[in-house]
């Protein structure tokens, strides 16, 4: 276990680090002008940006939790309702969890 | 402070406000979305419990960090000698996607005064930057509305974390109920609502693409910002006319 001042320094720094990457972006852009492709870059990262995460947790976790988002996906796709999408693939997961537990 | 500056050009965005509705619409849109972040909290409570961290530090640290991800992986370090520059480069390579957000945020966000603009960044998050991106985009011009979604998670992360961390072994794994694959379904359908843009469409592809093949070679997290970046720089490039 580290020393009480190396514990309140860990969480400084995880506290410290996630608020700069938070005020970074915008910093950043604060210095340049937001010209045509400039915004085009910004548009088509927004985006990239989620597909990424999802496509990187997809890979990273099971069969359960890809096909959880694929029915997401799906529902979403037919029925353009977010919460139902979300419900389908929350109930989905846990039956497969039950499932395999039973 | 300027309203209609006559040096902005028509590219950049008008200015933005910051108003108590704007930050109740925004609590009340990502509610049923931040209630999920309440078991993981616990989830973090019970595991920062484990490792040994006092009930004061694990609900300071999710109270300052709110960082999921970031706190789970800072448990690793919990152990003397701390490895400090790992855990800097960990939380970094974690946290680097809010870099992109922000910027992404920024045309509509830095219209803001300096204080407002940090204090509300200060509560970004991956939710709210979902939500709020996409409002802007089709004409939202209340930043209250990503202030109030972060508010909303924040309060749900520390909530949790303060009942994992009193009583969190009562509680089971989240997984039972399907929690945990909420976020993440969350995170699809705006994927899948965005896909109407036919100029999202290839940018959204192959930032997936990168994403998972740069996962055998790239640590966490950084594969994510090289499919960012890759993304965008495609739609600056192969623009749809």
């Amino acid at each position: 276990m580290p020393s009480d001042l190396s514990a309140w320094l860990i969480i400084l720094l995880v506290a410290g680090v996630s608020l700069s990457s938070r005020l970074a972006g915008s910093m950043l852009m604060s210095h340049i002008v937001i010209s045509a492709p400039v915004r085009r870059f910004l548009d088509a990262s927004s985006i990239s940006v989620i597909a990424a995460l999802v496509a990187s947790i997809t890979a990273q976790g099971g069969l359960r939790e890809a096909l959880a988002i694929a029915l997401t996906a799906l529902i979403m796709f037919r029925s353009k309702t977010a919460v139902w999408s979300i419900v389908g693939g929350m109930i989905f997961a846990a039956a497969w969890t039950a499932a395999a537990r039973a | 402070m300027v309203r209609n500056s006559p040096s902005s050009n028509e590219i950049s965005s008008e200015k933005l406000t910051l108003t108590l509705g704007g930050i109740w619409r925004g609590m009340r849109g990502l509610f049923p979305i931040a209630l999920f972040s309440f078991p993981f909290g616990i989830a973090f409570g019970v595991a920062a419990a484990e490792h040994g961290m006092t009930i004061g530090q694990t609900i300071s640290m999710s109270g300052l960090a709110f960082s999921g991800a970031a706190q789970f992986a800072s448990l690793d370090f919990w152990r003397d000698p701390v490895a400090f520059t790992s855990l800097i480069l960990v939380v970094l390579a974690i946290n680097a996607r809010h870099i992109i957000m922000g910027a992404a945020l920024s045309p509509w966000v830095n219209t803001l005064p300096v204080t407002k603009r940090m204090f509300v960044l200060g509560f970004l998050s991956d939710a709210n930057f979902a939500m709020s991106q996409q409002a802007f985009k089709a004409g939202e011009r209340d930043v209250g509305l990503l202030l109030g979604g972060g508010f909303i998670l924040w309060i749900n992360w520390v909530s949790g974390t303060i009942f994992g961390a009193f009583a969190g072994a009562l509680i089971g794994d989240p997984a039972d109920f399907g929690l945990d694959v909420v976020i993440i379904c969350f995170f699809a359908t705006i994927v899948v609502g965005q896909m109407r843009d036919k100029a999202a469409i290839a940018p959204a592809l192959i930032a997936a693409v990168v994403a998972v093949v740069a996962l055998g070679w790239l640590p966490t997290g950084w594969n994510v910002i090289l499919a960012a970046v890759t993304g965008g720089l495609f739609g600056v490039f192969f623009h749809a006319k």
